[in-house]
């Protein structure tokens, strides 16, 4: 059977060295990769809690029917039983079931709530000079989302060789934390010239490679998502998508379904002409309006839905982990054409970004907005469609 | 109670001529018949519409509408968004409910109940008729012009402007079609005020609501549910009427007014009415899992309760239809934990059903194996309600074919089995003919086959993302809608079995039906009767008020 990946490896230059994902695959039968670690999280859910549990449900009582078939039919037992009570089982057939929604209910606020809730973490910068072994971070958080527990702070040091992520209580201790400042202590001041990273919220999200029974109790790892770096506002028009990026200057575009004859016969009413674009690893968030009836930008990838409601403005958000071309379609019926606009979000490098976003520019007759020429340079410039 | 009938056979059963009796009819059973007659002919069109749609989808690219659209690709989509819109109003609004409340409603609560007919008898068909104006006018929506020149409505059964307002529909279709509603609703209202009434006053004496028959409870539920939500339904389109035709605003976001607004309006009627399809079907499943395992019913009280407690939560759940329409998080969840709660009165059902046969001496004849299909199929269609339920999946789900599946599997294949398991049940009955057992019980297994293969593939379609009202899709997505295409031709192949098993009854088997042809499990009084009934039944009232006389 045809796969995606050599349409998504021929799919051009930015796509170079990005992994290609099995994604809608025929005779599929699961939820499209993740590629965040949120929908790593929604993955958990369905896949390590809710299909077990439904699946045994289902099972349970498919069994008890053959059991009943087997047991119960009217040759191998020709009299019946005439009780219609039992207290204890009445009692056993409504309690279990109330203890397996509350056990279901704990993963799914929590997860709905970090799904919901536009990350807010921010990350401070720091020098060691040897001597300061204190280093300040301003607990400047909105009521309710201050850093209160040692979880809502991570702590990263870089002396030249890679970052590495240090360990409360062996490497650092906290002082005031829940008041406007947040002490990190060293007991031996950082070296001269090393970096230390302060990222610090309460937007957490469970790390991949988790236990499962770490994940369920949420006591995973936590890589704290940080407030978004930009703001893309997506607008739904029959039959198409207007995107912008109003932290980068007035400049949009429209988002067109790739003809038939335009694109490969397996990403045929996934791909488009001119793609939503994102920096890898950074905080996105994503606002829907629409311009004539209500349409939803969906991003499986992602774990995120989320309508375009005219007169209306919704938000949401992703962080992707992984660079790559990634596909969802139109999810509120719109109109003839509600097949036929989908959603293609291309996740490049922050350099790849930076040049695409000069590119617009230019297209709309705005200056360079970076103009570091290394990282141009660096850039390669991409067929994508502008 | 099995002393009060002897004399039914033969007093007088003079029936009215022809044109009086089924079109001025006041008569329950016939306004019944009325009402199933009418669901079978949906049912047709309804079913239909859903051939067509699984034929488009058979292949990736649009070859089958285009056809009947001659090549022109606009007008093949919009098509295809009519059928899926006029498949789903039609076999909720005029397949599913007549037949449950209308067809075994109307044909069996006053039966049951000790009462010689309904409590309004103008009323109920008056209730009728006004379902057959509803069922002109949709079908004149159908053709009328919707979006431009193509032909009817094609904005979902949902009905959510802006898409049904001026921007996305402007011609009349949609206009016929909310008037077509108002009737059908209208409809229901007094039908459901009637059983209200029925229940209440005309129950025989003795038979308290503890000792009612439990289709019964499940009609007197129903009526509420409908009492209570169709008002909500018909102010909501009647405010999307005026918004279209006299320029307000309600939902218009240009004036001030809100499109979702209308989603809260139309759910909080719209949820309800998931439960007003299923539960006269829970009521059914009751009796003839009680009669085939030749046992009273487990936990009588707590069944009834049961349903009680799904309606009254079904009304308080409705925004989980809307979970990415931007609700703060904060209703979310409680959308989330008030939904999970359904879970709860669901499972008793399911348990006490499964309760019953245990220790019972099942008779597998044709009704109890299309019960049984039900008690399984419902448990899966439940189950994934329970993972829909949760918006943080719901954000990857909704709006996938994943939801097509799970509400398919509650309805058409949790509702309409339940619909044959009564229609077989009560064949004889209501005809007084027999069916042939190894027709009806053929027809359940090719059904049971086709229809999971129709939709169980669903769930891998919509976990691959695959969105819901799509005319073309993606190749990947090719393998599974393929072996769905497949599974709706064997139903096609069940329905024939059906057709052919109806032919033979009527017009080669040409069995007699007894007064009690399920023998000693069936307890309640439809079986206290000759098959078919007389014209007008209880002259002289059943007592429960004697002795240990007991209704179920």
């Amino acid at each position: 059977m045809k796969r995606l990946i050599a349409a998504i490896a021929g799919s051009g230059a930015f796509m170079a060295g990005a992994t290609a994902l099995a994604e809608r695959t025929p005779g599929g039968i699961s939820m499209l990769p993740a590629n965040s670690a949120l929908a790593e999280q929604v993955h958990f859910f369905h896949n390590w809690i809710l299909m077990p549990l439904i699946t045994f449900i289902s099972v349970f009582v498919l069994a008890l029917l053959l059991w009943i078939a087997f047991r119960y039919n009217s040759k191998a037992n020709p009299v019946p039983r005439k009780f219609s009570h039992n207290t204890l089982i009445e009692i056993v057939w409504t309690g279990v079931p109330i203890l397996i929604l509350l056990f279901i209910a704990l993963p799914s606020f929590d997860l709905l709530y970090k799904e919901d809730v536009v990350p807010d973490g921010k990350q401070e910068t720091y020098r060691g000079d040897g001597q300061t072994g204190d280093f300040v971070f301003a607990n400047d958080f909105a009521q309710g989302r201050a850093v209160i527990r040692p979880r809502h702070l991570e702590v990263l040091v870089d002396d030249g060789s890679g970052a590495r992520k240090l360990k409360h209580r062996d490497d650092y201790r906290l002082s005031g934390l829940g008041d406007p400042e947040v002490v990190v202590e060293f007991e031996t001041p950082p070296a001269p010239g090393t970096s230390i990273v302060v990222r610090g919220g309460r937007s957490g999200i469970s790390v991949k490679d988790c236990a499962l029974t770490a994940r369920y109790f949420d006591t995973c790892e936590k890589h704290i998502a940080l407030a978004p770096t930009m703001t893309i506002k997506a607008v739904g028009y029959q039959w198409n998508w207007q995107y912008s990026y109003p932290d980068f200057g007035d400049f949009d575009f429209l988002s067109n379904l790739l003809p038939r004859d335009q694109t490969t016969a397996d990403k045929y009413l996934l791909e488009v002409d001119n793609r939503l674009v994102v920096p890898v690893g950074e905080t996105i968030r994503i606002i829907t309006t629409a311009n004539d009836v209500i349409h939803s930008w969906a991003m499986p990838a992602f774990a995120v839905k989320i309508d375009a409601v005219p007169g209306r403005l919704n938000e949401t958000w992703f962080e992707a982990d992984r660079e790559g071309v990634y596909y969802g379609q139109c999810s509120e019926i719109c109109g003839i054409k509600h097949a036929y606009m989908p959603i293609a979000v291309e996740v490049v490098s922050r350099p790849v970004f930076e040049a695409w976003i000069d590119g617009q520019r230019a297209l709309a007759g705005m200056d360079p907005m970076f103009d570091d020429d290394v990282k141009l340079a660096s850039a390669k410039t991409g067929d994508n469609g502008n | 109670m099995a002393d009060a009938h002897a004399a039914h056979g033969d007093h007088a059963d003079h029936k009215p001529s022809f044109f009086v009796r089924w079109f001025f009819s006041t008569n329950h059973k016939d306004i019944g018949t009325l009402y199933l007659i009418f669901a079978i002919i949906a049912g047709i069109f309804g079913g239909a519409m859903s051939g067509l749609m699984r034929w488009e989808l058979a292949e990736p690219g649009v070859t089958i509408l285009t056809q009947w659209s001659g090549g022109d690709l606009e007008a093949a989509a919009n098509f295809y968004n009519v059928l899926t819109t006029y498949h789903g109003l039609i076999m909720i609004f005029f397949m599913v409910m007549p037949a449950m409340i209308g067809g075994f409603g109307n044909w069996f609560v006053p039966i049951m109940i000790g009462a010689p007919d309904m409590a309004f008898p103008r009323m109920n068909n008056i209730s009728f008729w006004l379902y057959g104006a509803s069922g002109i006018l949709i079908t004149l929506s159908l053709f009328a012009p919707g979006y431009g020149s193509n032909i009817g409505f094609g904005g979902g059964w949902v009905l959510y402007p802006p898409l049904s307002a001026n921007t996305g529909s402007p011609g009349p279709a949609m206009d016929l079609l909310i008037l077509s509603l108002h009737l059908a609703g209208a409809s229901s209202i007094l039908g459901a005020i009637n059983f209200i009434t029925t229940i209440f006053n005309m129950r025989a004496p003795g038979m308290t609501l503890h000792k009612m028959p439990l289709f019964a409870w499940s009609v007197l539920v129903t009526a509420f549910l409908l009492v209570l939500s169709l008002p909500v339904l018909a102010g909501a389109i009647t405010m999307l009427l005026t918004d279209r035709n006299f320029g307000t605003s309600f939902f218009d976001a240009a004036g001030g007014g809100d499109p979702i607004l209308f989603q809260h309006l139309f759910w909080f009627f719209g949820h309800p009415e998931v439960y007003i399809l299923i539960l006269p079907g829970f009521g059914i499943i009751s009796h003839i899992v009680s009669t085939f395992s030749k046992k009273p019913i487990f936990g009588y009280l707590g069944m009834a309760y049961a349903m009680v407690a799904i309606g009254f939560v079904g009304f308080i759940v409705w925004a989980h239809h809307m979970y990415t329409v931007g609700l703060s998080v904060n209703m979310k969840a409680y959308f989330v934990a008030a939904t999970m709660v359904i879970a709860v009165p669901t499972g008793i059902k399911i348990f006490s059903w499964i309760a019953t046969m245990w220790g019972g001496s099942i008779e597998y004849k044709t009704p109890m194996l299309w019960a049984i299909g039900f008690i399984f199929l419902f448990t899966v269609g439940g189950v994934t309600g329970v993972v829909l339920a949760n918006a943080g999946v719901d954000h990857y789900m909704h709006d996938t074919y994943y939801v097509v599946a799970h509400f398919h599997y509650v309805l058409s294949l949790g509702a309409v089995f339940a619909i044959f398991a009564g229609w077989y049940y009560w064949f004889g009955k209501m005809t007084g003919k027999m069916y042939r057992e190894w027709l009806g019980a053929l027809h359940f297994w090719v059904m049971f086959i086709g229809v999971n293969l129709i939709f169980f593939p669903q769930h891998f379609l919509g976990l691959q993302g695959m969105p819901r009202r799509y005319i073309d899709y993606p190749e990947a997505f090719a393998y599974w809608h393929g072996w769905s295409s497949i599974g709706y031709v064997i139903t096609i192949a069940g329905m024939f079995v059906f057709l052919i098993t109806m032919i033979d009854a009527f017009f080669f088997y040409r069995r007699k039906a007894e007064a009690n042809y399920w023998g000693e499990g069936a307890t309640t009084l439809e079986w206290t009767l000759p098959s078919p009934p007389p014209f007008h039944q209880f002259n002289e009232l059943p007592r429960f008020d004697k002795g240990d006389a007991r209704a179920f």
